[in-house]
């Protein structure tokens, strides 16, 4: 698999382990991410009641991601799970331009938790591959992105369900873990 | 290192042909019909059947699977044509079997059945991918009416305010507006909770209501959706033949599916409320043991879910 084998690539140590937190609104597209990270099939995703974990292993490189529901009613459990992350995925549905003020509102509170301070943000365009999607730096410029001072942080465009842009993503997540640690 | 089940197997596949035909010589009967006269009717039977007919070497049972199967496929088992491939199918089997019809009346019943079962079954599986794979469309009436009609079964005493209110949400929708929570269920999520709530009202409220709770709650309609996912990997994989062969007397229909979805949500929720949940962030633990438990049952070939709802006066 060709994410794996970058990751791997760029890994300083071995038996690293990395916690990959994924967050954003219902109906982003995280649980679809989650099982193309994990190469599982994509056509019977059910909207995330409570979470999912995915650990996917491969000589001694282990990602474990962690994928919470983001329906409204659940968003006050994501602090639960804050701990130890090495990586913040937050996806964003560039097609659900009526919600865009929403999932900025939500990034912002995540970026002032005490919890994920320094840690790296990867904010995910997704749905790159419907008519009606915002491009990425449309996203950024409403999302305000460029006043993140305190972290390293990418916006990265990309479709999920069609595997575009998901590997250019998981680049970024491996060289900036690599440069950290 | 060789299991005994594997050394059984091995042995198992290479004397089959042998001894079916010493069996055949000593009871005068072919494999089929040692199946239908000694098997209960229901599962053990049709799934006996299914087996040795699969595992069939004469050509004319092949063509006559393909025929069935393509049927099956192409969803045409109904009316006449399910009549005439019945027929069809009986007068293939006696004719490679050499039996003779008058003196195994009760066969040729019994057989029927079995094939009812079997390609029944198949059908089904594929009715409802084709279901699952219709998206919900909001510019289809029918598909809109649904939603309401989900509502109205629910709560006809609160009237819905505007097609898109933060009132679905009540009924455990994650959102203003239904139509993105269906996702890869498609038309059979929403025909499955429209189901629950009108044909069984009174356990579909009592269900909702304990999702209600403010502690042990959970999202109704969202966990619907993820329980259509689980009687939908049930059928696909074969795992509810178990059931639907021993609760169907002729054709598993549609309704079979949805009824065996219903038992599902029900027998959830109560075990969701046994497992006393610290909240609703342990859905997959619970769902995931709750499959397990489910998938146990169906590995009994006698199981059969009997819809027998308990609904307490709300």
């Amino acid at each position: 698999m060709g994410l794996l084998s970058i990751l791997r690539r760029l890994k300083s140590s071995p038996d690293k382990e990395l916690r990959i937190l994924l967050l954003g609104l219902d109906n982003a597209g995280k649980t679809t991410l989650l099982k193309k990270l994990a190469s599982e099939d994509i056509n019977h995703v059910t909207p995330t009641q409570g979470f999912n974990i995915k650990t996917v292993q491969s000589e001694g490189f282990k990602l474990n991601v962690w994928d919470i529901g983001g329906q409204k009613k659940i968003r006050p459990y994501w602090k639960n799970y804050f701990e130890n992350t090495d990586v913040l995925i937050y996806v964003v549905d560039s097609a659900d331009r009526k919600r865009l003020e929403e999932t900025s509102f939500e990034l912002t509170e995540l970026l002032m938790e005490d919890k994920l301070r320094d840690v790296p943000l990867l904010v995910l365009a997704n749905k790159q591959d419907l008519l009606h999607s915002a491009p990425a730096s449309e996203i950024a410029q409403s999302m305000g992105l460029h006043l993140i001072k305190d972290r390293p942080w990418q916006i990265q465009p990309c479709s999920a369900a069609a595997g575009q842009g998901v590997k250019e993503g998981m680049e970024w997540v491996a060289s900036v873990v690599g440069k950290k640690k | 290192m060789i299991s005994f089940s594997g050394l059984y197997w091995f042995f198992y596949w290479h004397c089959r042909s042998l001894i079916k035909w010493i069996l055949r010589r000593s009871t005068q009967l072919c494999e089929l019909q040692r199946i239908c006269y000694d098997k209960p009717a229901g599962n053990p039977r049709s799934s006996a059947v299914e087996y040795s007919l699969r595992h069939s070497k004469s050509p004319d049972i092949g063509s006559m699977l393909n025929e069935l199967d393509d049927a099956a496929t192409k969803k045409t088992i109904f009316g006449r044509l399910h009549k005439v491939l019945l027929e069809r199918s009986v007068r293939t089997v006696l004719r490679v079997k050499k039996i003779n019809p008058n003196s195994h009346v009760a066969f040729v019943k019994n057989y029927s059945r079995c094939i009812e079962h079997i390609w029944g079954y198949r059908q089904l599986y594929h009715i409802v991918e084709e279901l699952r794979l219709s998206q919900f469309d909001s510019s289809v009436e029918e598909h809109e009416r649904k939603l309401t009609r989900l509502w109205t079964g629910l709560c006809p005493k609160v009237p819905l305010e505007a097609r898109i209110t933060k009132q679905w949400q009540d009924i455990g929708f994650q959102g203003d507006d239904p139509k993105t929570d269906f996702r890869g269920m498609g038309l059979l999520g929403l025909d499955n909770l429209v189901f629950f709530a009108e044909e069984y009202t009174g356990a579909a409220r009592h269900v909702w209501s304990h999702s209600l709770h403010p502690q042990h709650g959970y999202a109704f309609a969202i966990v619907g959706i993820n329980l259509t996912h689980l009687a939908y990997s049930l059928l696909k994989d074969g795992s509810a033949k178990t059931h639907i062969y021993n609760a169907c007397k002729t054709m598993p229909s549609l309704r079979a599916f949805h009824q065996f979805y219903c038992y599902l949500f029900y027998e959830f929720d109560r075990f969701w409320i046994e497992s006393k949940p610290a909240d609703v962030m342990q859905f997959t633990f619970i769902k995931d043991q709750f499959e397990k438990n489910i998938r146990d049952l169906l590995a009994n070939p006698s199981t059969v879910f009997k819809i027998n709802f308990v609904v307490e006066d709300v």
